[in-house]
């Protein structure tokens, strides 16, 4: 299980602050603490208006790089803004992302192939999200297609099967849980990744909800999340999760992290 | 002996039986269904505060519509037609062009609904003149334009522009995902809502029935 550090976005106040005032210092705090709580990318979402994005991305990139050699996940719909971070990018990051709504591939999925970065791939079809896995897993097919057919390898593919909040609709994690199994057995090369705390939104104590979902996500295949590194319960989540689903050899790594303290 | 404040308890409790069968007993009573649906929307209020306060969550304000709408069906075939509810004022929404998000536009559309507007949906990736042409057909005096990527500010502020252009002189508010003050000024709309009650709050405003 991978985590995409998910703290340097600009549509949260604080750092959209830093982002306006080139506050580099509080850029590079989130990166390198979110790098030394294990996250395998940072994600950078620039969170400001289209004009103002190339730059601004480019400059989180610059700023990150800086102090943390963790790849980047390059959070933008905007090719412009993705195109003139990639030329910065010194490490193959993740662009995220692609969906099958009106201008979210072709000028994006070039730059992926071209570059040869891994993209994040959603669930989103020209008329939004589907309702149903079978709709979702449609849209995955014919994403697939798309990245196929530009070259990128299904192992650069990490498929977001969407989870909207269970809060307006009662089975919304079931259909992201269905669509996850539907897509590890037509496409066992491909990552999953999801946007996780989504599935709460509107709840009280969100981050039980959060680490539920987490936990029947990996079983259905999830490998990959967007989320907060610094986050000890949702690590100590994955370590048991892990360990329950066979794959923590011995449980050496659940009972290192009991000795470092990660459950007190 | 049912009251109406047993109604109103009900509904806030999220007691959904208990509130609809109260209706019914206080349409079989003989109670003014005007009271009725008075009670509904005091319960409605109670609620909506609570959401504001982190109180009560969406949920229990999707459900409360439901029973709304429930107990609304059991009360008007007794309202007489000069009472049947009049809407407080015409709303048009939509997520606007290039941008499909369409959830939270879906909770603001029904919470203007069971607040007393009448609400036109254009749905999502609504074009500029779309909303223009519902303002005209409807009359409606309040525009609503959601939009959850940053891609939609733009398409917002043509459409604020283009109602302006042609004529509109009634309010327009913008919400959705990461829009705040900052976004409300670059689209040049009146108001921005961070939810759905801070919706129905401006509306209310605006038709003077705060």
């Amino acid at each position: 299980m991978r985590i995409i550090g998910e703290k340097i976005n600009g549509t949260r106040k604080r750092v959209a602050a830093a982002i306006a005032d080139r506050d580099a210092g509080y850029i590079t705090d989130l990166a390198v603490s979110q790098a030394e709580a294990g996250a395998a990318w940072l994600d950078l979402n620039a969170g400001t208006l289209p004009d103002r994005e190339p730059d601004d991305l480019v400059w989180l990139v610059r700023t990150v790089q800086a102090v943390t050699d963790t790849p980047l996940s390059l959070d933008s719909a905007n090719p412009t803004a993705l195109e003139h971070a990639l030329a910065h990018v010194e490490r193959t990051p993740i662009i995220n992302s692609i969906s099958a709504e009106p201008g979210r591939i072709e000028g994006i999925l070039p730059l992926a192939a071209r570059h040869g970065t891994g993209v994040v791939a959603l669930a989103i079809s020209e008329t939004g999200i589907p309702e149903t896995a079978a709709e979702r897993i449609a849209v995955v097919e014919e994403l697939i297609g798309l990245t196929r057919s530009s070259g990128v390898a299904d192992g650069d593919v990490y498929v977001d099967p969407l989870v909207l909040t269970v809060a307006t609709n009662n089975d919304s994690a079931l259909i992201s849980l269905d669509t996850m199994r539907m897509v590890g057995g037509e496409f066992p090369d491909v990552h999953m990744t999801v946007g996780l705390s989504n599935v709460s939104f509107g709840l009280p104590a969100r981050a039980l909800v959060n680490r539920g979902f987490l936990t029947l996500a990996i079983a259905a295949g999830l490998d990959t999340a967007i989320a907060d590194p610094l986050d000890k319960g949702l690590q100590a989540q994955i370590l048991v999760t892990e360990m329950l689903l066979g794959r923590d050899r011995h449980c050496l790594e659940y009972v290192r992290a009991s000795r470092t303290g990660l459950f007190d | 002996m049912t009251t109406s404040a047993d109604l109103v308890s009900a509904i806030t409790d999220m007691r959904e039986d208990d509130a609809i069968a109260y209706a019914r007993e206080l349409v079989d009573g003989g109670t003014d269904p005007v009271v009725i649906l008075e009670a509904c929307r005091e319960a409605m209020d109670i609620i909506g505060k609570r959401f504001e306060i982190g109180e009560a969550f969406i949920p229990e304000l999707i459900l409360a519509g439901e029973m709304l709408k429930t107990v609304s069906e059991v009360v008007k075939p007794h309202l007489k037609s000069e009472e049947a509810t009049e809407a407080i004022g015409k709303v048009v929404i939509g997520t606007v062009e290039g941008d499909i998000h369409d959830i939270a536009k879906d909770i603001v559309a029904f919470m203007l609904e069971i607040n007393g507007f009448e609400v036109t949906d254009l749905g999502v990736d609504v074009p500029v003149a779309g909303f223009v042409k519902a303002v005209e057909e409807t009359g409606a005096r309040i525009v609503g334009l959601s939009g959850f990527l940053t891609l939609a500010y733009d398409p917002m502020k043509a459409t604020v522009a283009a109602l302006k252009a042609a004529g509109f002189d009634g309010k327009v508010m913008v919400g959705g995902g990461q829009v705040d003050e900052s976004i409300r000024d670059y689209t040049g709309a009146d108001a921005y809502g961070k939810d759905a009650m801070a919706a129905v709050t401006l509306a209310k405003e605006w038709s003077g029935a705060a």
